[in-house]
């Protein structure tokens, strides 16, 4: 975090870029609301505490709960990150990056390593991410419990009691008609066994790296005002049936086209030769393999 | 000397209306001892289901206490458990059977689900043995096993009533409450779910409060029974005493009404 009078310095210094704006976006009060509510997030993990969401020069739905959270975080001597799915070209990602940078100064990169703080929808990056760095996540829809109660008060109540019995009976209907439990993209954990918690849609192949992590996890939802926060360290678990054991997506007997990488998330897509085309989702990842520098990507 | 294993004390219920009151029941009193089958009996209004409501915790009842014995050890008022008390009651230690299946069962989710529900409330989390303790608890009420992973909502009506009794039965709760589990049924179907109460009751010693407006189901079902009239008990005994020799004129006109 950056002191005023290095704010006022930064002002100044590049006053063109940041003229008619505060320093990240949002007013000192909204910042101080956001902070706040981090840090009840982060004292509580994996319980959605709400907040005044703010309105955004980008459209609700496009991140502005994650964007909020990064806005309250970065200083100006921060290096930010913007994902997409794992590409940090995507025009939504460039948008957001350009955005933050631009209102507070901070360095951009495309690099896991170098990043400080890193905004992502869908993805956690494959590069084991260090307890200097934050993971923001833009979430969708925070309440994990939607789908088996409708009535937010009640899925409150249910939380506060942590009584799940409805999460699991959905789980094992999932089961009895599929033969697994088919949730993909968010699979719920149980966060320091206490809290059900929607991990945001990241992929299963991301959830292990949630459970005891360095790294602080926040997550914020724009439009359902939520914050919550998995702090370094804490255990996070999938729901599972002791007879059916969570797993991760398996890529067998393949690897990424472009770097050859057989250790990460593939993304699959079709070609116009009729053929498919699998390259890792993560593109810094998929970059670094490429380039030929070692990753740390044992999480 | 067997203690009982609930009491209830001066239990009283009142709506409030626009300018009236409703009393659906008043002062109502009595033990039930384990192993034993109380019935409630009483004409339409008389404020059986609202003691059963009340027990369950469906309705916040006006006054009066209730002491389970297994709750903080019989010497806290369970209408005045928390929450997650209150929860813990209804899903670990009570049960109730409602005289509309509809409102004992989520449609939406299957048979075998339903009766699950209970478990994995109780930290069950191996599908085998949930499926294992599940068909075991419909076969024993005679639903069709092949059925288990289908929706109740295109079950029969007695088949529902049948998937409920599973369902209320099947983590074996201190106390089963059974509201009218006959009425709305066929009269072939209802001789079928009483005689599968009563094989129930006799085999596993179930604790149980049955409420009926036919004495009939109480003479096949309950060893001692409650006469209400009006939201007050107004006779209490052995249900054999009680048909033979009924001391309350309402009790005698009913008795009649079925003896004759
Ligand atoms: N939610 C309610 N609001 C107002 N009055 C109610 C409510 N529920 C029950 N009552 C009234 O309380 C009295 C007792 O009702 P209760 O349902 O307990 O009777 P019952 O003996 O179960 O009757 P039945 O045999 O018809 O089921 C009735 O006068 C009824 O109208
Ligand atoms: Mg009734
Ligand atoms: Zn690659």
């Amino acid at each position: 975090m950056v002191s005023a009078t290095g704010v006022r310095a930064l002002i100044d210094e590049r006053g063109a870029e940041f003229e008619g704006y505060t320093f990240g976006f949002l007013d000192d009060m909204a910042k101080r609301e956001i902070r706040r509510t981090i840090l009840k997030a982060v004292a509580i993990p994996g319980h959605q505490v709400p907040f005044g969401s703010r309105e955004m020069p980008i459209a609700r739905g496009w991140g502005t709960g994650g964007l909020q959270i990064t806005l309250a975080c970065v200083g100006a001597d921060d290096t930010i990150k913007v994902i997409d799915q794992g590409d940090d070209a995507s025009v939504n990602a460039v948008n957001l990056r350009r955005l933050i940078a631009k209102t507070t100064g901070a360095r951009e990169t495309l690099t896991t390593g170098e990043a400080t703080l890193i905004q992502s929808r869908h993805r956690i990056p494959e590069e084991r991410m260090t307890a200097a760095q934050i993971l923001i996540l833009q979430v969708p829809i925070p309440e994990p419990l939607r789908h088996v109660e409708r009535s937010v008060a009640s899925a409150r109540a249910m939380h506060a009691e942590a009584d799940y019995a409805r999460m699991w009976l959905a789980l094992y209907e999932d089961v009895v008609r599929n033969g697994e439990v088919t949730a993909g993209a968010g699979y719920p954990v149980m966060v320091n066994g206490r809290f059900v918690m929607a991990p945001s849609p990241i992929p299963r192949w991301d959830i292990p790296k949630l459970n005891q992590a360095d790294t602080l996890f926040l997550f914020g939802a724009g439009r359902e005002k939520r914050i919550y926060a998995v702090p370094p360290f804490t255990n996070v678990q999938p729901l599972e049936f002791d007879d059916y054991p969570f797993e991760i997506e398996a890529f067998p007997n393949m690897s990424c086209r472009r770097c050859g990488a057989t250790d990460s998330y593939l993304v699959t897509s079709p070609q116009a030769d009729g053929g498919t085309l699998s390259v890792c989702s993560d593109t810094s990842y998929c970059d670094d393999v490429l380039a030929g520098r070692k990753v740390e990507n044992q999480w | 000397m067997v203690e009982p294993l609930l009491r209830v004390r001066d239990l009283t219920k009142i709506y409030s209306g626009k300018g009236h009151h409703i009393v659906a029941c008043e002062d109502v009193s009595f033990d039930v001892y384990p192993g034993e089958v109380l019935g409630i009996v009483g004409e339409s209004g008389s404020g059986k289901s609202t003691v059963l409501q009340c027990l369950f915790q469906d309705v916040v009842p006006t006054s009066g206490a209730a002491y389970l014995t297994s709750f903080h050890e019989g010497e806290r008022n369970m209408f005045e458990a928390d929450r997650r008390e209150r929860r813990e009651l209804r899903t670990h230690r009570m049960s109730m059977v409602y005289q509309n299946p509809r409102q004992g069962l989520n449609l939406m989710v299957t048979a075998g689900g339903n009766v699950a529900e209970r478990l994995l409330a109780a930290d069950w989390r191996r599908v085998s043995d949930i499926r294992a303790k599940a068909s075991d608890y419909l076969v024993r009420t005679e639903v069709p096993i092949e059925r288990m992973d289908d929706f109740p909502a295109f079950f029969s009506g007695g088949m529902q009533q049948r998937v409920q009794i599973a369902k209320a039965l099947a983590n074996s709760p201190e106390l089963v409450l059974l509201d009218e589990l006959t009425t709305g049924l066929d009269v072939s179907v209802q001789a079928g779910v009483l005689d599968l109460v009563r094989d129930i009751q006799s085999r596993y010693g179930v604790t149980a409060i049955i409420v009926s407006h036919d004495l009939g189901v109480i003479r096949l079902l309950a060893d001692r029974t409650l006469v209400m009239k009006d939201g007050h008990v107004v006779e209490s005994g052995l249900t054999d005493q009680i048909l033979e020799d009924p001391q309350h004129p309402y009790t005698q006109l009913l008795v009649n009404c079925v003896t004759n």
